[in-house]
């Protein structure tokens, strides 16, 4: 028996697509209203719903609030920018993951 | 404590003005930054490409850096000479390049950790919940099969009573709840940063990501297996055994398969609401000419077959 076994075990929750408040989101990544509102007008994440009070956001708007952000910081790119560097990635990933589909080694 | 020469971290030499500076860490943050970069051991790279812009984009660090002469190698045991900053003053200010990312020993006993001294939460209200904080976990598919309880250790900057930042080690036992996908999180509610002044702790979201599997491959809910086929069970149609995480199952594969054709398994990915496909991608293998008998059938079929695979080609 190892260490770990003593430890209690942790059951959380997953985050179901479309489920984040905007609030949630905020908090979850540490950054103000106003900046998750113009990534929203920017296209970089798409929330369910109309109106800001119903919007729901999916577990994948994490990721992505944290990357433009980073980027922002770290690189100085502005909103146009990061929603290109984020599409880009994102397009990159995918084909690479089909990639190792097709691949055969 | 090792030397860190930050010059030659920037690709720059030592009379490089202060705007080569400025493109050379813009050139490499792109480079390095790790949302962009999959190279490996650019997260690294990118912390140590921050601090050494910190101190080389500011006149007052980069001439006291200088000061301490250029005849110090990368890695050389450092001890600072005595007295190396008088006259200097340094400005607090943020730290912006490398992120939240803690500073090497070399540049805290050079320039100190005024830069971590933040002013704290506590500022904002009596009652602050903490923040939510972030990992990404690994975890092997079958767990995502069948469920399963992971430890995870997770290394988190804290800040002590005097504001200065620690790196903290603590362990988690967690449960991977069953049909869990890449890119998904799980919220564990109070596992966050604590709370100040009788705030609630924030929460720990973990991102989940799959460990390469030595025979399958994922896509969103499906699941992919290469399998092997003889070029007569994919000409004549056959039954073969296949592997799937959840044990050996029977597939028909029907006559005149080609290679690469994918055959369905319906619901037999990872387990969800709708639950994925497992696919097969039939790969045809020879058999090896390597005996009399083995070329007397291949020349059979030579005689036999009228098979021209480069008709499309024209030749």
């Amino acid at each position: 028996m190892n260490s770990h076994d003593l430890l209690p075990v942790h059951t959380g929750t997953v985050i179901e697509d479309d489920s984040l408040t905007l609030e949630q989101l905020c908090h979850a990544c540490d950054v103000q209203t106003d900046w998750v509102i113009s990534l929203v007008e920017e296209s970089i994440i798409e929330p369910q719903g109309n109106e800001i009070h119903v919007w729901r956001f999916s577990g994948a708007s994490l990721v992505r609030v944290r990357s433009a952000l980073r980027l922002q910081r770290d690189l100085g790119l502005n909103l146009a920018g990061i929603a290109l560097a984020l599409d880009l990635m994102e397009e990159l990933e995918k084909l690479r993951a089909q990639l190792k589909i097709v691949r055969h080694d | 404590m090792q030397y860190k020469d930050y010059y030659k971290i920037m690709g720059l030499s030592r009379n490089a003005t202060q705007d080569e500076v400025k493109r050379a860490y813009r050139k490499l943050a792109r480079k390095y930054h790790p949302d962009v970069s999959k190279e490996k051991g650019a997260e690294a790279k990118f912390k140590e490409l921050g601090e050494a812009y910190e101190v080389l984009k500011d006149p007052e660090k980069r001439a006291a850096y200088d000061k301490l002469g250029s005849n110090w190698k990368a890695g050389e045991d450092f001890k600072p000479p005595p007295n190396w900053d008088e006259g200097f003053e340094f400005k607090g200010g943020g730290f912006p390049g490398g992120g939240a990312g803690v500073f090497s020993d070399f540049f805290e006993q050079l320039f100190g950790r005024a830069g971590f001294h933040t002013a704290g939460r506590e500022q904002h209200g009596f009652h602050m919940r903490g923040q939510d904080s972030h990992a990404k976990i690994y975890i092997n598919l079958e767990d995502s099969i069948r469920g399963a309880t992971r430890n995870i250790s997770l290394s988190s900057p804290e800040m002590d009573a005097q504001g200065y930042v620690q790196v903290k080690q603590r362990s988690l036992n967690i449960k991977i709840p069953k049909g869990i996908k890449p890119g998904q999180h799980i919220r564990l509610s109070g596992q966050g940063d604590p709370g100040s002044g009788g705030g609630k702790p924030g929460d720990l979201l973990l991102e989940i990501a799959f460990n390469p599997h030595p025979l399958y491959r994922i896509s969103d809910t499906d699941i992919y297996l290469d399998v092997p086929v003889t070029p007569w069970e994919a000409a004549l149609g056959s039954k073969i055994k296949v592997p799937t995480p959840e044990g050996n199952v029977d597939l028909k594969i029907p006559p005149n398969s080609r290679q690469g054709s994918k055959l369905r398994l319906k619901g037999r990915g990872l387990p969800a609401k709708i639950p994925g496909d497992f696919l097969v991608v039939l790969q045809i293998a020879l058999p090896p000419a390597n005996t009399d008998r083995a070329k007397a059938a291949y020349q059979k079929m030579q005689q036999e077959l009228d098979f021209n695979p480069r008709l499309s080609l024209g030749v």
